[in-house]
């Protein structure tokens, strides 16, 4: 029995789990080794502070506007970055702004990878008619265009914190779905695989202690891509006008907001919410990349 | 070849002594004055997707836009318009531009008389009379449902009998008697004189008679008119089309909305409606940003601008341009629903009115969100321009922004605020009570929808929840397309299931244009058409019926007093129709409230120091 619950005693496994903690150290060292990955970690680390911890040292009021003190420049007595054009002051109203995009892009991406890996990988191990149901879904829709798929869906319902997760999950699934499929095609006939198979294990046990597990690296890699794409659709969702309802905002209603005064040359208005996120989304990417050179180095030993 | 280098080269230091410009010259900033100079085309920009699509003056449904009927103006003289009186300023009914001469009440204003300018003819010589207005009523009796202009009641219903005295007077017997400047401001300037001559046959090839005489006939008449206005891009080479009488006849009109008119050289009108430039376009844009890039690259004249760029006034003026915002006679509002499912006993109650209405910074919203383009509303009568419709006491702002009010007034009907919410602490219908229909506990909280698209609209919605929210009144703002909110405000009973709206506003380009008369029968008349929110109030049908009827404009006055205290709606600031951009040397262009143009008015001036 302890051979159908234990996936470290299937073939292949049993190396694996040994070899676990020198390998994990490897990983690590790898990543660690990684200028661009530890870059990204600083800066992810430095825009979660500045978002969660900042309103903490740096209070101002984000709830209601102040007119009188509208669109004032950089500088201006305790206004550092200056203020909006509803007289928010602009550090404080980056900071609120910072929690809506990565709160919106964390949980978006997370669902979207979990979703999608289940999906990839049960279609995957599977095969046939299954898979082939499965896929032509997917391919379905991809071929609708994600950011007309979120205008509609956005312009219907009116956004909150939870329909944009939800609705950007919706879309941002595809991906990881295809991928891990990919990957399940390949682990599905593996000795292990076929070893627990034939000693009676059924389909769920395949796809959520062997497939899955094996697919991780890709899975974990992708994940943050799609966390980067879901901040990304944020922003374009609240630059086409359809974000949470203020006072609440994100850094994309933020630029969107700004952009209307270019030719008043309000820099300030659009300058920091366009950093922030090329920063975070570039801060994702590096994590990524570090993470995906990081599991190749641990598959090849 | 020297003395060629040398004459560029004086040229050149003249040109740079004396400040020219690259068109050659300067020329002070204004509307008016200058020398003025004969010929030159003017391009102007309609606002986005307004695409004139009817040329025919009588509109059906869905085609009657301003836009249309502006430049069927300049190719077919109104009868009467909103014209700008140039001795007395603001706005009368008639002058140089209209066909009509004052018109004569009499009979207990049963009867109006109507004389017609003489010595007016139309392009093929024949002469405008009479007959020609008679064509118009005869048409519109027989297909008034396919009329945009229409609802019941009015025009043509309300005319007993058309009779025709002469060749230049006609004589309407009225079902009732009318308040003479209702009757002719909303429903003479309805009248258009058609020339039955060229347009009164019944199919295409066939004689011209009096078909329109019979009803049969007037609808075959119109259905054949009516199927030439379908075909939008014949206009030009049409020639129903071609016999006009308005200082203006058509050169082009593309189907992408673009129009091209130029002088009738045949119009007999006054002498001061001749035109003084070749032609004037009418460029259409599908949004406002492409016309504020084709604005800055000097592709039109005659622009506009978003109101979040009219900090940048100095930088147009430098580059030859006047920014003059164009003020609409215009009310815009929040529609309150006082048959609400959830919010219906809230919104009947009038001190919570009141107190929203204090919280309501009209002020800083124009001044600052709208830039200085928008102007507070006060009351059912625009405040701006001036006119003999506003009183001394709509000029005042009875609900001032003070949040120490609002809160008094609902602290005064046993209102409590805990943690930010104010709740019911005193339910009842006494005086110091919450008033009917509200339960103890209950949260004073509503539903705003709102149109998306506008920065300003989304600003003034967040500055009207934060200021709300000072008092404990929650607002949850949800912005939907234009569409979506019209679509979504409709009228309804508190058992209907879409009633479940408590607040609407689709007003970023003014919420309702009057005709001249801002009389409110269509907006806050019992079950009127235009009466989203079912406001219902007894004075008020009563005011608003006399404004119609009565004979004096005491009425008027009274029914614009009453309904600024009444508050059937949030009044909130009114945007300007557009904030234009102008070429510094087109002159003579008077903004009409009622968003109508009079392109014969306009002429280039000489610029200092080069001809132009």
């Amino acid at each position: 029995m302890t051979t159908t619950t234990a996936p470290h005693t299937a073939p292949g496994h049993e190396e694996a789990a040994q070899a676990t903690p020198s390998l994990a150290r490897r990983t690590l060292q790898v990543f660690t080794g990684n200028k661009l990955a530890l870059t990204g970690v600083v800066l992810l680390a430095l825009l979660l502070a500045f978002s969660y911890l900042g309103p903490l040292l740096y209070d101002t009021e984000q709830t209601h506007t102040d007119l009188s003190q509208a669109n004032l420049s950089p500088g201006t007595e305790g206004h550092l970055l200056g203020t909006t054009d509803l007289g928010y002051d602009m550090v404080g109203r980056l900071m609120v702004a910072g929690q809506t995009s990565l709160e919106i892009g964390l949980a978006a991406g997370l669902l979207a990878t979990l979703f999608g890996t289940v999906y990839g990988a049960v279609s995957g191990y599977f095969g046939g008619w299954v898979d082939a149901a499965m896929m032509r879904i997917t391919d379905a829709a991809l071929a609708i265009p994600a950011m007309f798929l979120l205008v509609v869906v956005a312009a219907i319902i009116t956004p909150s914190k939870g329909v944009l997760i939800l609705i950007i999950a919706a879309v941002a699934w595809l991906s990881p779905a295809r991928l891990v499929r990919g990957e399940a095609l390949s682990l599905r006939n593996r000795e292990y695989v076929q070893a627990m198979r034939m000693m009676g294990g059924g389909g769920a046990r395949a796809v959520f202690k062997h497939i899955v597990p094996n697919a991780i690296g890709t899975v974990i890699v992708n994940c943050t891509f799609q966390i980067a794409d879901a901040i990304l659709y944020v922003s374009y969702l609240a630059f086409l006008g359809l974000s949470i309802p203020p006072p609440s905002a994100d850094w994309g209603s933020m630029l969107s907001a700004g952009i209307t005064y270019t030719q008043n040359g309000y820099w300030w208005l659009i300058f920091p919410p366009g950093i922030a996120i090329v920063l975070v989304v570039a801060a994702f990417n590096f994590i990524g990349d570090g993470l995906r050179d990081a599991f190749e180095v641990r598959l090849r030993k | 070849m020297r003395s060629l280098k040398a004459a560029a080269a004086a040229g050149l230091v003249l040109a740079l002594l004396t400040g020219c410009t690259r068109e050659g010259g300067r020329v002070d900033m204004g509307p008016t004055g200058g020398v003025p100079v004969e010929g030159g085309t003017a391009t102007m920009a309609l606002p986005p997707n307004a695409t004139p699509n009817w040329i025919f003056p009588i509109g059906p449904p869905g085609y009657g836009a301003s836009y249309n009927a502006g430049i069927q103006f300049l190719l077919f003289m109104p009868v009467y318009d909103a014209v700008l009186d140039k001795d007395k300023g603001g706005l009368t009914t008639h002058g140089p531009s209209t066909l009509g001469l004052k018109p004569t009440y009499s009979d207990g204003n049963k009867t109006v008389t109507v004389p017609l300018r003489k010595g007016v003819q139309w392009s093929d010589g024949k002469p405008v009379t009479a007959r020609d207005l008679e064509f118009w009523f005869n048409l519109l009796k027989a297909n008034k449902a396919n009329w945009g202009s229409y609802s019941v009641g009015t025009m043509p219903d309300n005319v007993k009998r058309f009779e025709t005295l002469d060749d230049h007077t006609v004589r309407l017997r009225l079902t009732r008697a009318y308040n003479p400047d209702w009757f002719t401001a909303n429903q003479l300037t309805l009248m258009r004189a058609l020339p039955q001559h060229a347009w009164g046959a019944q199919a295409d090839g066939g004689p011209v008679g009096d078909f329109d005489r019979t009803k049969k006939g007037a609808k075959a008449v119109f259905t054949r008119l009516t199927r030439h206005a379908k075909s939008l891009g014949s206009y030009g080479s049409d020639p129903l089309w071609k016999t006009v009488n308005g200082p203006w006849k058509l050169a082009g009109w593309r189907d992408s909305g673009q129009v091209t008119i130029v002088p009738n050289e045949k119009f007999t009108g006054p002498r001061s409606q001749r035109p003084h430039l070749d032609k004037v376009v009418f460029k259409p844009f599908t949004t406002a940003d492409s016309e504020y890039n084709v604005l800055r690259s000097g592709g039109v004249d005659y622009g506009y601008i978003p109101p979040s760029v009219m900090a940048q006034k100095g930088k147009f003026e430098d580059k030859g341009y006047r920014v003059d915002p164009w003020e609409g006679w215009a009310a815009t509002y929040i529609v309150y629903n006082f048959n609400s499912t959830h919010a219906g006993p809230l919104m009947r109650q009038l001190y919570i009115r009141r107190a929203m209405q204090h919280l309501v910074d009209q002020k800083a919203m124009s001044d600052v969100i709208w830039q200085g383009s928008a102007t507070p509303t006060l009351g059912p009568v625009p405040v701006t321009p001036k006119s003999q419709y506003l009183s001394k006491a709509m000029e005042r702002d009875r609900y001032p922004f003070s949040v120490a009010k609002a809160k008094s007034l609902l602290t005064s009907h046993g209102w409590r605020v805990d943690d930010g919410t104010a709740r019911c602490e005193r339910p009842g219908t006494g005086a110091d009570e919450c008033g009917a229909g509200i339960e103890e506990n209950d949260p004073l909280e509503l539903t705003l929808l709102s149109q998306s698209g506008s920065t300003e609209t989304t600003n003034m919605m967040q500055e009207l929840k934060s200021s709300l929210s000072k008092a404990g009144i929650d607002l949850t703002v949800r912005q939907q397309p234009l569409n979506s909110v019209l679509g979504n405000s409709v009228p309804c009973t508190a058992k209907d299931p879409g009633c479940d709206w408590d607040m609407s506003f689709f007003g970023t380009a003014g919420s309702w244009y009057y005709p001249l008369n801002p009389s409110g029968e269509q907006l806050f008349s019992t079950g009127a058409s235009a009466n989203f929110g079912n406001y219902s109030d007894k004075k008020a049908d009563r005011i608003i019926r006399a404004v119609q009827y009565s004979p004096d404009m005491k009425a008027v006055h009274e029914y614009g007093e009453y309904l600024a205290d009444q508050l059937p709606v949030m009044w909130m600031p009114n945007p300007a129709y557009q904030v234009s951009v102008i070429r510094n040397d087109l002159r003579g262009i008077e903004q009409n409230p009622t968003v109508t143009f009079a392109p014969q008015d306009w002429y280039y001036v000489k610029k200092k120091g080069a001809d132009k």
